[in-house]
């Protein structure tokens, strides 16, 4: 009975059919995935006469690259987004991998009231602390700093990441710990010769979050910095000109943006996806 | 030198709990001590107290000379094999044996002479270079034992180490720790809850319930003289029968009787028994002090078999007598009985005990 209350189109093809159906299905969902992403390297290449007929005519050039890469400001952007994600990154990752190792293994109140801490800011919409650290960063005179971008990103890559950094350790075996206590390790001792070693690869995937949350973030780097600190995301959307949308160049912009997570995704998935899984 | 001596230990988790109460346990230098019990008794605790890995809430804990009650693990200079291996995996077994002694920075050419013989010793030579992941359970737990090996230090520390390998593969390790303790003679302390461990390894027997030790003895003498009706049924395999009995004097000939079966009791306990003329206790027979057929008179009774476990070498009869059920182990093997036959078995004098119904205590002469 069940047999028939099914849909009888899938089991009636022969088993190359189905192959045939499952590629196309899988393709079809790929493409859905890149086509944006075509279409801003396709815009990327295209002269200022043609962005808007992307699909049609055949002129294409690497002007919208070398005019975007002649603006300082915008080199300056890259180098700035670059510098604070690495910054955040390891500012982050001293306090997560620490702050995750202790929500795993100790119980006690202090541990407590560091996990509640933590899930409080977790629950609050992101958005909703933009314009309270706007005010704040004026009044400590850090508005437009690295420090007054710096500071917001690495405490939300605590409040997101510990809890990665958790489950990480709780799938580590705290015996090994134990054993290197025994064996003549203090406590930071054992965390930071055994445990720590041991979760390195969920710590390199964990970096590479880090990286391009901060890489990728907009609405810091849009409400905390000004002409000083220019951030890639801010700086591309500021194509938008009295002369009209500089498509062209936004687009050329964009896809240099997206090389780090196209070179990570290349080459560095595998470890992703295995630490991940820890 | 390296005694153990644990004096009115205590621990308690929050207010609630009272994992291990009041321990007192004397081990001497080179002695191997077995704690056990069922899961949850408090033996792990212990253990992991006399490790330095739990703090104790009272009491006083000793290796030789040192009370080591808030010495951190590192300066107790013990060693401990884990359940689960609890190997570096980060590091070849080369570095997780010289792992200890690099602490301690012993130079490189000890470390590697101490490496050698440990890895002699267990078979270790064709692994060191391997990391823990490429290793059989066996071969882990075998690293594991030359960690610890190698450190040489005053106290060994196992908690239920065979327990995550294979039947066969924990005979094995069973008799190479033995053998290990055997070469090294060493102050050990091993947690099971295997009694057949405890029993084979253990020059003494320490058994917990309830975070109380019950009794402590060579492993002969926790078998043959139960301080309480739960070390009679915790220690043997199968467990001893118990059966309700009344108490019957009739003009100094002191028997037992319950439901299905009558027992005449000769032995130093029947004055004990005399004295409780009319009450209740509780018998203990072991499966394997009970023979088939009407051997000896006055302490056979009928039983009718529900199971029958034919092992090859003997068979193990699960029987019914009255409302109780007993079983009877060493009934040859060619014996032909069936489920549902009735059949005639037989208590070995001397080998009777008695237990108080309320307090589990023996009554004995």
């Amino acid at each position: 009975m069940a047999m028939v209350m099914r849909s009888a189109f899938l089991p009636q093809l022969p088993p190359w059919g189905r192959k045939a159906m499952f590629a196309l299905v899988l393709a079809a969902i790929c493409f859905a995935f890149a086509f944006p992403v075509l279409w801003l390297i396709l815009t990327s290449l295209r002269p200022e006469s043609g962005v808007y007929y992307v699909h049609r005519g055949t002129e294409f050039t690497f002007g919208n690259f070398a005019e975007v890469l002649r603006e300082d400001r915008i080199v300056e952007a890259f180098l700035n987004s670059a510098l604070i994600a690495t910054l955040a990154t390891v500012f982050s990752l001293l306090v997560t991998v620490s702050s995750g190792y202790m929500l795993s293994r100790f119980t006690g109140p202090a541990s407590r009231l560091w996990f509640g801490t933590i899930y409080v800011f977790r629950c609050v919409p992101y958005i909703s602390w933009v314009l309270p650290l706007y005010f704040v960063n004026q009044s400590w005179g850090i508005y437009d700093t690295y420090v007054g971008l710096l500071l917001p990103h690495v405490a939300v890559h605590i409040c997101f990441f510990s809890w990665l950094m958790k489950g990480f350790f709780d799938g580590i075996d705290p015996s090994m710990e134990y054993a290197a206590m025994i064996d003549g390790c203090t406590r930071w001792g054992a965390f930071i010769r055994v445990a720590v070693p041991s979760a390195l690869p969920a710590i390199s995937a964990l970096a590479v979050l880090c990286w391009l949350f901060t890489w990728n973030e907009f609405l810091f780097a849009l409400i905390l910095t000004g002409n000083r600190v220019p951030m890639i995301t801010v700086v591309m959307a500021q194509f938008v000109t009295e002369m009209g949308l500089r498509w062209n160049l936004m687009a050329a912009t964009a896809v240099m943006a997206l090389a780090p997570a196209f070179l990570i995704a290349l080459f560095g998935q595998k470890y992703v996806i295995r630490g991940l899984r820890i | 030198m390296a005694a153990i001596k644990l004096e009115k230990l205590n621990k308690h988790y929050g207010t609630l709990f009272h994992a291990v109460k009041d321990v007192d346990l004397e081990i001497a230098d080179k002695e191997f001590v077995a704690l056990v019990g069922p899961s949850g008794c408090g033996k792990s605790t212990t253990l992991r107290m006399i490790a330095g890995l739990e703090d104790i809430t009272s009491g006083d804990i000793r290796i030789g000379e040192r009370v080591v009650n808030h010495l951190p693990p590192r300066d107790r200079d013990v060693a401990m094999v884990f359940q689960n291996y609890a190997l570096y995996q980060h590091m070849s077994v080369y570095d997780n044996l010289a792992f200890g002694l690099r602490n301690k920075k012993t130079p490189e050419a000890e470390i590697k002479a101490a490496i050698d013989r440990a890895a002699g010793m267990l078979g270790l030579h064709e692994l060191l270079q391997r990391k823990p992941k490429q290793l059989s359970g066996g071969q882990q737990q075998r690293v594991a034992l030359g960690r610890c090996i190698v450190r040489n230090p005053q106290v060994f520390l196992f908690d239920e180490p065979l327990s995550n390998l294979d039947a066969k593969l924990r005979a094995q390790m069973r008799i190479e720790i033995k053998r290990l303790h055997a070469e090294i003679p060493t102050t050990s302390v091993f947690v099971t809850h295997d009694q057949v461990e405890a029993m084979t390894l253990g020059d003494r027997v320490v058994i917990m319930r309830d975070g109380r030790v019950q009794q402590i003895g060579t492993p002969l003498q926790v078998y043959g003289k139960p301080a309480n009706k739960f070390v009679a049924g915790f220690i043997g395999a199968p467990a001893m029968n118990f059966i309700e009995v009344t108490v019957r004097d009739q003009a100094g000939a002191v028997s037992v009787e319950g439901d299905g079966l009558r027992l005449t009791v000769g032995g130093p306990e029947a004055p004990a028994l005399a004295a409780r003329n009319g009450r209740r206790v509780i018998l203990g027979l072991r499966p394997e002090h009970l023979v088939l057929g009407n051997s000896v008179q006055g302490l056979g009774f009928d039983a009718r078999v529900e199971v029958v476990e034919q092992l090859g070498s003997e068979i193990l009869l699960e029987t019914r007598v009255g409302g109780s059920s007993v079983t009877a182990a060493r009934v040859p093997a060619e014996t032909v009985v069936v489920r549902g036959d009735q059949v005639r078995l037989s208590a070995q004098p001397g080998r009777l005990h008695f237990f108080d119904p309320e307090t589990e205590l023996p009554i004995s002469g």
